[in-house]
């Protein structure tokens, strides 16, 4: 309980000032019930500013402050620590939004937005005088990680994890370690055998005492949270029990296949491009390229084959990024084995980002013709005859139709997501509409689940190419790290918490939580709901489901949401 | 409709100069043409490179009115052998269409 609160008001320059009257509203909450000290502010966030509030924590000795500023989403975390620096407990800090909320969305009315912010202001006020310190909930971690796919991915994750003193353990569901990598033959840009990466991973791998991997592998449970997680795995017949701090999961993708007469597959000579590799690291014969008994001479390829599939119903919908590079690279190493092949590309946008736009220019230079076509006019094909028969629209001759003979039709297959419906049923991974798993923040947190202790990394998380994969497991390393190495994990107190005089135990609140944070304990011959503080995050979902009002948020207490709501209705009246 | 004809390309191309398909279509070449083509040069790389000769022939005029003044290629961004190209394409005129 805070009984000597400080209150300060920000003109944040005019933002606020210039729709809400910021004197009246200090002035008015000045002698409120708590209120010890009002002060107003032209930039509340500035350094001067913090500096003065800290002077005045200190000297007037205050237990609680309320600041009316901007939304909490940019400053929340700037006031708590000057809280904490002034020697104030950071959770009897309250922010109370009179900007985004009030001034910005009031612009017409002065005098209404003021009268809205005195309320806003009382509200904040009234939840401080009900907030209690809160210290942050400190968690032992196990030094040992668990990392879900073998493929390179997870093997230089593994071996990062190794050089940073963490003990990881792999688990591989197929009987060899590599993944998509180990057959599909040279790989960009250094011109290197696919298995042979893996091959001195896995050399590297054997060196070490601190990496241990399962083939033949599966989680099939896990416990715990963040820090301290139990798995079981089932690797061949035996089942042993691990303890990790953390798990990351670099699952992989799959080669998308495409559906029966989707640009004439099925038919002998069209396959994928994951075809097309294997047959160019089988026919290094010099001069000549062969499939099926048959010599090539002319390829066509046709990009984007289920990928950007937004004209049709369930069709990916994302680019695979990966696949332009890919191909433009094969169709190299095609020129490398015959340089008098005919190669047409029939491409939507040539997508050859960065360094790998060289592969494009290489092949315009060696005689590669490139058809850009249309999404709503894809190329028809006609597989009548010996040859097969591309009919494209040229938007380079004002789309007229050009008819491409060829032998062999490569489609250039992008990437989806592996079926990982049992795993994502133990770990609740959450997994965004292209069905690959998704990060907290693309830009911020990209590697993070919304998880605690569940990493994701490579193209488990979509598509990407070989040193991307690996770049992101890096990423997940490193984070792994940052939470296992230091010993301890510090987690936000303001989760969920039983009141247990008031829990009778009816499980109501059970299935209203998302991560399973709910438990039933004993507890005086009694049985009552139990958080696990680690794994709650604090969403309050469980709270309103209680019919015995038994369930609260810390930080957000019934006290504290009852009282603010009071302090608003005596303003109304 | 065009039917590609791969042979063709490999008959003008008697010489590693020629560079065709090189050209990524920007059009800086005609902007810059003194004669001012009917044809532009990157539709007529662009049919030679399909193997519509019926277009090329009927385009012979055109080919043979380039003063080779290399404006065009000194402005191009692919270093596309422009005046070289034509050349290459005139030499095949002349030999196989033209009875020289």
């Amino acid at each position: 309980m805070s009984g000597r609160i400080g209150v300060f008001v920000c003109y944040c320059g005019g933002n606020i000032s210039d729709y809400v009257d910021v004197e009246k509203v200090k002035d008015a909450v000045a002698n409120d019930e708590g209120v010890a000290y009002a002060k107003t502010n032209m930039f509340t966030c500035s350094d001067s500013a913090q500096t003065e509030m800290i002077n005045a924590i200190k000297e007037k000795n205050l237990d609680g402050i309320v600041i009316a500023s901007c939304s909490p989403k940019l400053h929340l975390k700037t006031f708590q620590n000057m809280a904490q620096r002034a020697g104030l407990n950071p959770y009897q800090y309250t922010q109370v939004n009179i900007r985004e909320q009030c001034s910005w969305a009031h612009t017409h009315n002065k005098e209404a937005a003021t009268a809205k912010a005195i309320d806003l202001v009382r509200a904040g006020i009234a939840k401080t005088r009900n907030s209690v310190p809160l210290t942050p909930l400190r968690v032992n971690t196990v030094n040992q990680a668990l990392i879900v796919g073998g493929g390179i991915s997870g093997l230089r994750c593994a071996l990062a994890l190794s050089d940073m003193g963490i003990f990881a353990h792999v688990i591989e569901k197929e009987s060899k370690i590599g993944g998509n990598l180990k057959d599909i033959g040279v790989v960009f840009p250094d011109n290197k055998n696919g298995s042979e990466l893996i091959e001195e991973l896995e050399k590297e791998i054997k060196k070490r005492n601190n990496i241990n991997i399962y083939t033949n592998a599966k989680l099939i449970k896990k416990q715990g949270s963040v820090g301290n997680f139990e798995c079981d795995i089932m690797s061949g017949d035996e089942k042993l029990t691990l303890n990790v701090g953390s798990i990351i999961l670099t699952t992989g993708f799959k080669p998308y296949t495409p559906k029966p007469n989707e640009f004439g597959y099925g038919h002998p000579n069209v396959i994928t491009l994951v075809d097309f590799k294997k047959l160019l690291a089988n026919n290094v014969k010099k001069g000549e390229l062969v499939f099926n008994g048959q010599k090539i001479r002319e390829i066509a390829y046709i990009y984007c084959v289920g990928s950007r599939e937004n004209n049709k119903e369930n069709g990916n919908k994302y680019c695979s990024r990966y696949c332009c590079s890919a191909v433009n690279y094969a169709s190299l190493l095609a020129f490398d084995i015959d340089k008098n092949l005919k190669q047409y590309h029939i491409y939507r946008d040539i997508r050859t980002y960065g360094k790998y736009e060289e592969y494009y220019e290489e092949n315009l230079r060696r005689g590669a013709l490139y058809f850009k076509y249309d999404e709503e006019t894809p190329p028809d094909i006609s597989l009548k005859g010996e040859r097969i028969k591309i009919i494209v629209k040229d938007r380079l001759l004002a789309k007229e139709d050009i008819l491409i003979p060829c032998d062999l039709l490569v489609l250039v297959n992008g990437m989806v997501a592996n079926e990982n419906s049992e795993l994502n049923d133990i770990l609740k991974t959450p997994i965004g509409k292209d069905k690959f798993y998704n990060e907290i923040h693309p830009k911020l947190r990209p590697v993070e689940t919304v998880i605690d202790g569940i990493f994701i990394a490579g193209a488990s998380q979509g598509p990407k190419n070989i040193s991307e994969s690996v770049a992101s497991s890096m990423a997940a390393a490193s984070k792994t790290a940052s939470l296992l190495i230091k010993g301890y994990v510090d987690i936000e107190p303001t989760v969920a918490h039983v009141i247990e005089e008031k829990c009778t135990g009816c499980k109501l609140c059970e299935n209203s939580c998302p991560y399973e944070a709910i438990s039933f304990v004993n507890r005086n011959d009694k049985v009552i709901a139990s958080i696990n503080p680690a794994i709650c995050k604090g969403c309050g979902g469980c709270v309103p489901d209680c019919p015995e009002d038994a369930l609260e948020v810390l930080g957000y207490t019934h006290a504290q949401i009852n009282s603010m709501i009071n302090s608003m209705l005596l303003e109304a009246k | 409709m065009i039917k590609v004809n791969s042979g063709l390309i490999d008959k003008i191309k008697i010489s590693e100069d020629f560079n065709a398909s090189a050209c990524f279509n920007c059009g800086t070449c005609s902007a810059l043409c003194p004669v001012g083509f009917d044809i532009l040069p990157r539709k007529l790389f662009r049919y030679v490179l399909l193997g519509e000769e019926e277009k090329i022939l009927e385009s012979t005029d055109q080919i043979f009115s380039c003063l080779l003044c290399r404006m065009c290629e000194e402005q191009c961004p692919h270093d596309v052998n422009i005046t070289e190209n034509i050349r290459l394409i005139r030499n095949y005129l002349a030999k196989s269409k033209l009875g020289v």
